[in-house]
């Protein structure tokens, strides 16, 4: 009797300590319902633009021309383009690479790793023979910013496998995120959950939810089109955080996480954001 | 004579212990230091937790060495490790205490 008790004990403390990645999202989305109560929540994808009547006038206004389409003219033309063997970027993702995004980052149960799309396009550059890219912007991040284009409308589908390392890299992520680091100790958490919505100076924090949905993004602090890592790298900068390597571990599995919980809502990638 | 005495050694050891801070670092105390830097510093990366103040600091300290102002090179060479220490004991508060950010 005793030791059944203790095991329905212990079942209660581990079912509590780990909720699985489905209650994590609905709890998530629950907790910002709650925090916005007037807010459609599907106006998250739309980062601080949500939350920001002034601020959202004036990037409508510049979508009339957005900054990003260089990026999608340049990716498509890049996309289109075969390799010295003949083959191409289509030849390496399902559906030859278009209208895809809303599945990535994937697990790939064979190497065992996270793959984001950008590390997709590089990976299939060096099946091919080609060189890798360089991470942050620049050719690779156009060519993300057509694949996304492409992919509007569709809804996040990020899937964890009933796989040990895929749970475990998702795990990984979200500790990440909810974990204070840097000189600063902020988390991810700190600033994009409780003061979501909130002012840094003049502007508005956006929110967790919907966070994955728009990379890659004109920034007009940055004058051009970056990868969703140059933005993880600049967080933790801004929290004296040492960064670490775009497409590194750490990164991919926080990107997992972090597009994981925006399951559901719609791609509406690439953006423009200040 | 004895009281004397007693006076002379207390003096002599009062100086000794006042001066020693003032003397001047040399190359071996520096690398002394950024051993005991690395050493922490690695302890903080293996916990996913360097600050990106930690470099800039050895680079600095490096750059002091270079020029032979060991003092300045020691010095933040210290800074580099204490920053590593903090850095490695938010790394053990927070092994437990992020969960509690996670809503349930």
């Amino acid at each position: 009797m005793k030791s059944l008790l203790i095991a329905c004990f212990l079942f209660v403390v581990t079912v509590n300590a780990y909720a699985t990645p489905e209650q994590d999202r609905l709890a998530l989305r629950a907790f910002f319902a709650q925090r916005f109560p007037d807010l459609d929540l599907n106006e998250m994808i739309n980062g601080l633009y949500a939350f920001d009547e002034g601020a959202r006038e004036q990037w409508l206004e510049m979508e009339d021309f957005p900054p990003y389409e260089i990026a999608i003219e340049e990716g498509e033309g890049l996309f289109s383009t075969p390799f010295a063997n003949g083959k191409g970027y289509a030849d390496c993702f399902e559906n030859g690479g278009i209208g895809i995004k809303q599945n990535y980052p994937r697990f790939d149960t064979g190497s065992g790793e996270v793959i984001t799309l950008e590390y997709a396009i590089n990976q299939c550059r060096t099946d091919n023979g080609e060189e890798p890219l360089p991470w942050l912007t620049g050719e690779l991040a156009a060519i993300s910013a057509y694949m996304a284009y492409t992919s509007r409308g569709n809804k996040m589908n990020v899937v964890i496998p009933d796989d040990p390392r895929a749970l475990a890299a998702y795990e990984s992520g979200k500790e990440y995120y909810y974990t204070r680091r840097g000189q600063l100790e902020f988390a991810c958490e700190n600033c994009h959950m409780q003061s979501a919505g909130n002012l840094l100076r003049a502007d508005r924090m956006s929110g967790m939810l919907g966070q994955a949905t728009h990379w890659p993004v004109y920034r007009s602090k940055w004058g051009e089109t970056g990868t969703l890592h140059k933005r993880f790298m600049e967080c933790n900068l801004q929290v004296r955080a040492k960064p670490y390597e775009p497409q590194s571990q750490v990164y991919r599995e926080l990107e997992y996480f972090l597009s994981y919980m925006s399951n559901g809502m719609e791609m509406n990638g690439p953006a423009s954001r200040r | 004579m004895k009281h004397k005495l007693t006076i002379l050694v207390f003096t002599l050891l009062t100086g000794l212990v006042l001066c020693t801070p003032v003397m001047a670092a040399n190359a071996a105390e520096y690398e002394s230091e950024l051993a005991k830097a690395r050493t922490t510093l690695l302890d903080a990366e293996s916990k996913v937790q360097l600050w990106s103040t930690s470099d800039i600091l050895l680079d600095d300290a490096a750059a002091a060495a270079a020029s032979g102002d060991f003092e300045l090179a020691v010095k933040l060479a210290i800074e580099a490790r204490l920053h590593g220490e903090l850095a490695v004991a938010t790394a053990e508060r927070e092994k437990t205490t992020w969960q509690k950010s996670v809503p349930k």
